[in-house]
C-alpha cells in the first residue's frame, strides 16, 4: 500500500520557538510540575488537546469573513442550523459557545440531587457539570475497555448487562439521561459500536430514558463502524453518522474537535419542552438563541467544518495518522492503549512506571518528562483528572492512569510526529529516573487545570 | 472602508410578511430582511485591518495561549484592573460574578437596572435597588450627567439593610436603560468615599466605559484637557472590579471579561469560570477573539475614535430633534432612545406603544431597533409587570459600520412614522417566555 498522505496542503503557517532542555526544566518547576501552567510559546509540540487546536481550511476562514454579527436572525445561524439538521435528523438546534455550555444547560434542566447520569464514559467536564447540579454521574465502560493492552475493536461500547442492573437497583424513574460519548476519549477515543447504541437505545425505550449522544469525534466514531463493523463497509461516512444519531433523542457537541472550529458548541434534540426550557437558560448564560454566545463568523466556520469532516479521504487520513505513532510506539515496547483510538495516542503510564505509585500520579511525571525531554505537551488522565478522597482523605485512584497525546486536526506533519516517537522512546529508555508527585496545592472541582505539584525525592 | 457588507433591499410587501411571522418582535426578524440594523451596538462593530490581522495571529492553545497574556497586559495597561478572566462574553462575566459574591437574602444598589446584570443578581439569591438620580427617569430633563448615583437613596439602604447585606454597588457607565447616559467623576469619588467608609465594593459594569469617559471630557470642569485614556483610568480606579461585554466599546464581535482587584475573589472566579466557560487562560474565547479584543481595546480609548463615534450618534439624535420626534435628553453615547409614551401618546403601556413602535420604523424602512419599555422590564417576583417610568424605543448605533447617508435615512424613515403615528394601533402579547420575555416574546395587532 502507498503511503497515505493528507488530502489538503499547507496555506498559513506558524512558527515554533525551540528552547532548551535545560530551559524547559525551569520551566517546569515554576508551572509546579503542571502543563497547564506552561504558556504555549515554551512548548514546542503541543498535544495537550484536540480541542480547538485544528487548523481550518480555507473555506472555513472565508466563511469566518463571511459571518453576519447580527444580534438577532443572522443567516450564519440559519447556515450552521441546517448542516446539523441534517447530520443529525434532529430538528431543534442550540449554538453555545462551546460544549461545555451545552452540557451545563441540559444537565441545569434535567439534573438535580438524587439523579444519576448513566454512560459509557463520561469526560471530566461533563462529570464536573453533572456533579455540579447534585446528581451523579455512573460510567458503565464494558470490560474490554478498560484493559489497555487488549485489543478489541469496540472498546467504547457500554455495558448494557450493567445498565439494566443499574436501572433495577436505582430505577428508571431516577436516570433522567442516557449519554453515550463517541468515541469514548477518557478511554482511549475507542468507538461504540452501532449495534451497541442500538442495544443501548432498546433498554433506555423499554424504561422511558432519553438518550444522548455525545457527539464530539462522530465523524471519527463512523469512521471505525465502517472499517469494523460488519454490514458498513459499503456505507457512506455521512450514512453510517445519520443511523448513529437517529437511535438518539439529542445530542451535545463540542465542535472544537470534529468540526475543527477553534470556538463554538451546541444542542441539537426532537424534544420541544425540553428545548424551550434549555433556550430559557441559553439566553442567560450564553446569548440570544440564534448566536448562543458565538460570533455569526464562527457559526459559519462550524457549519463548513461539519461537512468537511464527512470526508472519507479526510477520516483515512486522520486515523492513519494516529495508527502510525501507536504503531512505533508499540515497536519500541512502550506500553500504550491498543488498538490506537481515533484522535490520541494514550500510554499506559501504570505499566510503564511500576515504581510509582497512583497516589504519587505516575501519568503526571510521565507527562512532565516528555516536556522535559523534548517539549511536547501532554495531558495526564488518571488519578489527578479523576481521583477522589474517602472519608479519610486518602486518594481513591482512578481506573487507569494514561498519558494522553492528542494529536490536533491538520496542524502537524509526520515529521512532527516522527519527532514526538523519538522523544517517548528516549524517556522510555531512561523511565527508572522519573519520580512520583505530590499535590501541594488544588482546587475543590477540576483540580488538574490548576493543581501545584513537586516531586517525592 | 477596507472591506464593506452587502446589503438587501426589500419592499413593503416583504416587510409586512417578515415582520407578521417574527409576531411583531423585533429580535425574531432575520438579519437578511433588515435594510439598517440598530437592534444593538453589541458584537456588530467593524473590526479594523488591525484587529484583523491580530485574528490571524491567533494562538489556540488550550493553556497559556500567547494572546491571554496580550490581553491580560492591556487590561492592566488601559483599565488598570489587576487580575483578568476572560469570558465568551459580558454575562458570562455577570453569572460568575454574582454567584460568588451574593448572598440569598442581599441588596445590590444600582444606577438603574440592565436585564442580564439583575437578573443574574436575582437568581443569586440578591435584590436589585434602583439609585440613580430622578432626572435619570424624566427623558427632558436636559441634566448632562444623567447617570450619577443618589447618594441620599444609597445611605437610605444601607441604613435599613445594614452595610452587611450589600455586596457591592452595582455601577454602569453610560447606563443604558436610562439612553446611554454618563456618571460624572465627581459624583464616582463622591461614591467612592461613602462606600469606603461603608466598607462596600463597587462593581463596574464598563462595557461602555469610553464613551462615557468622552462625556466627561466634554462636559465636567478640569477634564477638557485630558485624553479619554487617562479618563478611563481613573474612572476605574475609584471601582474594586468590572465585569466587561467587550463587544460595545472594545469593538469586537464576541468576547467579554471580568476584572478584580481582590485575589480572593479572583481565585474563586478562576475556579469557577472553568465549569461555565472554559480554562481560565482561554474562557470560552478562541485566541484569536482576545487578540482581536486587545487591539479593539487600545483603539477604543483614542480621542479621535470617540469623537467620531459619539459624534455620529449626536448627529442622528439633532436631525431627528428637528423633525419634532420626541427624544431622550441630551442626546446619549451609543444610541437614541425615542420616548414612545410621547410618540404614540394615544396608545397606554399596557398596549406596549415602545414595542408597537420598533415595529413601524421596520415596516416603513427596513429599519430595525429595539423596545426598551415594558416588555424589557419583565415581571416582579410576585408577577406583577414592572410598569417602568421610561418606555422607549433604542436606535443603537453600531460602532464603525454605518455612514451619514445611512444615518439621514433612519431620520427620514422615523419623520415619516411620526407623521401618520394617529393610525398606528397598539399591540397584545401572545406568547411570553419565563426569563428575558423581551427576547422571544410574540405579539398580534389590536
Amino acid at each position: 500500500m502507498h503511503t497515505i498522505i493528507e488530502p489538503f496542503r499547507i496555506k498559513s503557517v506558524e512558527p515554533i520557538y525551540f528552547n532548551t532542555k535545560e530551559e524547559r526544566k525551569l520551566i517546569l518547576e515554576k508551572a509546579f510540575n503542571n502543563l497547564f501552567h506552561i504558556h504555549s510559546k515554551d512548548v514546542l509540540i503541543d498535544l495537550l488537546t484536540d480541542s480547538g487546536t485544528s487548523a481550518m481550511s480555507s473555506n472555513q476562514w472565508a466563511g469566518i469573513m463571511q459571518g453576519d454579527e447580527s444580534y438577532a436572525g443572522s443567516p450564519s445561524f440559519f447556515r450552521f442550523e441546517k448542516t446539523i439538521q441534517d447530520i443529525t435528523g434532529m430538528p431543534l438546534v442550540i449554538p453555545t459557545h462551546q460544549g461545555r455550555a451545552a452540557e451545563k444547560i441540559l444537565f441545569s434542566v434535567l439534573g438535580g440531587n438524587g439523579k444519576y447520569f448513566v454512560s459509557n464514559t463520561l469526560f471530566d467536564t461533563t462529570r464536573a457539570n453533572i456533579e455540579f447540579t447534585g446528581a451523579e454521574g455512573i460510567d458503565l465502560l464494558c470490560a474490554e475497555g478498560k484493559l489497555p493492552s487488549v485489543p478489541a475493536p469496540f472498546k467504547g461500547n457500554m455495558d448494557t448487562e450493567a445498565f439494566k442492573n443499574f436501572i433495577a437497583e436505582k430505577g428508571a424513574a431516577n436516570i433522567p439521561l442516557c449519554i453515550i460519548t463517541v468515541t469514548n476519549n477518557s478511554g482511549g477515543g475507542q468507538p461504540v459500536s452501532m449495534q451497541n447504541i442500538k442495544a443501548v437505545k432498546k433498554i433506555c425505550k423499554e424504561n422511558n430514558i432519553p438518550l444522548f449522544i455525545d457527539a464530539c469525534r462522530f465523524a471519527e466514531n463512523s469512521w471505525f463502524i465502517k472499517q469494523r463493523e460488519e454490514g458498513y463497509a459499503d456505507k457512506s461516512v455521512k450514512e453510517i453518522a445519520h443511523e448513529l444519531f437517529s437511535n438518539a433523542d439529542g445530542c451535545t457537541m463540542s465542535a472544537k474537535k470534529d468540526a475543527f472550529a477553534n470556538i463554538g458548541g451546541f444542542l441539537a434534540m426532537h424534544d420541544e419542552d425540553l428545548a424551550l426550557q434549555c433556550r430559557n437558560l441559553l439566553i442567560i448564560t450564553e446569548g440570544f438563541p440564534t448566536y448562543g454566545g458565538l460570533a455569526g463568523r464562527d457559526l459559519e466556520a462550524i457549519a463548513i467544518g461539519l461537512e468537511e469532516v464527512l470526508d472519507e479521504n479526510y477520516l483515512q487520513y486522520r486515523i492513519r495518522s494516529i495508527e502510525y505513532l501507536t504503531n512505533k510506539l508499540i515497536d519500541a515496547g512502550v506500553p500504550v492503549m491498543q488498538p490506537a483510538g481515533g484522535h490520541a495516542v494514550y500510554i499506559d503510564a501504570k505499566e510503564m512506571l511500576p515504581h510509582i505509585l497512583p497516589a504519587q500520579y505516575p501519568a503526571q511525571a510521565l507527562a512532565g518528562a516528555l516536556y522535559t525531554e523534548g517539549g511536547i505537551r501532554s495531558v495526564e488522565i488518571g488519578s489527578l483528572m479523576f481521583g477522589k478522597y474517602d472519608e479519610g482523605k486518602s486518594l481513591i485512584p482512578a481506573q487507569m492512569e494514561l498519558v494522553r497525546l492528542a494529536i490536533p486536526r491538520r496542524v502537524y506533519t509526520q515529521s512532527h510526529i516522527d519527532y514526538v516517537a523519538e522523544v517517548i522512546i528516549e524517556v522510555y529508555k531512561n523511565k527508572e529516573q522519573i519520580k512520583g508527585l505530590q499535590i501541594i496545592e488544588e482546587a475543590p472541582t477540576l483540580r488538574h487545570f490548576t493543581a501545584k505539584l513537586k516531586p517525592i525525592n | 472602508m477596507k472591506m464593506v457588507e452587502l446589503l438587501k433591499m426589500t419592499t413593503a410587501a416583504q416587510r409586512k410578511k417578515a415582520m407578521k411571522e417574527a409576531g411583531f418582535n423585533t429580535f425574531l426578524l432575520k438579519s437578511e430582511d433588515v435594510y439598517i440594523d440598530l437592534l444593538t451596538d453589541s458584537g456588530t462593530a467593524a473590526m479594523s485591518d488591525r484587529q484583523w490581522a491580530g485574528m490571524m495571529l491567533g494562538d489556540e492553545s488550550y493553556a497559556g495561549s500567547k494572546n491571554y497574556y496580550h490581553l491580560e497586559e492591556v487590561v492592566k495597561d488601559v483599565y488598570g484592573y489587576k487580575y483578568l478572566i476572560p469570558t465568551h462574553q459580558g454575562r458570562g462575566a455577570e453569572n460568575i460574578l454574582s454567584k460568588i459574591l451574593i448572598k440569598k437574602g442581599d441588596i445590590i444598589p444600582g444606577n438603574m437596572y440592565f436585564t442580564t446584570t439583575r437578573l443574574h443578581q436575582e437568581l443569586a439569591g440578591g435584590k436589585f435597588e434602583d439609585i440613580i438620580i430622578d432626572e435619570a427617569h424624566d427623558p427632558e430633563n436636559e441634566f448632562d450627567f444623567k447617570g450619577n448615583v443618589d447618594l441620599d437613596k444609597l445611605d437610605r439602604l444601607v441604613k435599613k439593610h445594614g452595610a452587611a447585606k450589600i455586596p457591592y454597588v452595582s455601577i454602569a457607565t453610560s447606563v443604558n436603560m436610562a439612553g446611554g447616559q454618563p456618571i460624572s467623576m465627581k459624583n464616582l469619588r463622591e461614591l467612592r468615599a461613602y462606600c469606603k467608609k461603608h466598607k462596600i465594593r463597587i462593581i463596574h459594569d464598563m462595557t461602555r466605559v469610553a464613551e462615557n469617559a468622552y462625556f466627561i471630557q466634554q462636559k465636567e470642569k478640569g477634564y477638557e484637557k485630558k485624553p479619554v485614556k487617562e479618563i478611563v483610568k481613573e474612572i476605574n480606579s475609584y471601582t474594586d472590579g468590572a465585569t466587561m461585554s467587550a463587544k460595545k466599546d472594545a469593538l469586537v464581535n464576541i468576547g467579554g471579561f471580568l476584572a478584580l482587584n481582590e485575589w480572593d475573589v479572583f481565585e474563586e472566579a478562576r475556579n469557577m469560570v472553568v465549569v461555565y466557560e472554559g480554562l481560565h487562560t482561554y474562557g470560552g474565547l478562541a485566541g484569536r477573539d482576545m487578540e482581536a479584543m486587545a487591539i479593539g481595546i487600545g483603539e477604543s480609548v483614542c480621542d479621535d475614535h470617540i469623537r467620531a463615534r459619539v459624534g455620529q450618534v449626536i448627529y442622528l439624535g439633532n436631525k431627528m430633534m428637528e423633525y419634532g420626534i420626541p427624544i431622550v435628553k441630551p442626546i446619549g453615547g451609543h444610541g437614541i432612545f425615542v420616548d414612545a409614551k410621547k410618540f404614540l401618546s394615544h396608545i397606554p403601556q399596557g398596549n406596549y406603544p415602545a414595542q408597537t413602535l420598533a415595529a413601524e420604523i421596520y415596516l416603513d424602512s427596513g429599519v430595525r431597533t429595539m423596545e426598551r419599555g415594558v416588555v424589557s422590564a419583565g415581571r416582579k417576583a410576585n408577577g406583577e409587570n414592572y410598569y417602568p417610568k421610561l418606555e422607549l424605543v433604542r436606535f443603537t448605533i453600531p460602532r464603525r459600520v454605518y455612514t451619514q447617508a445611512h444615518m439621514d435615512v433612519i431620520a427620514e424613515s422615523a419623520a415619516r412614522v411620526y407623521e401618520q403615528r394617529n393610525k398606528i394601533k397598539g399591540l397584545k402579547m401572545v406568547y411570553e417566555p419565563k426569563y428575558l420575555r423581551f427576547f422571544q416574546a410574540k405579539f398580534e395587532k389590536l
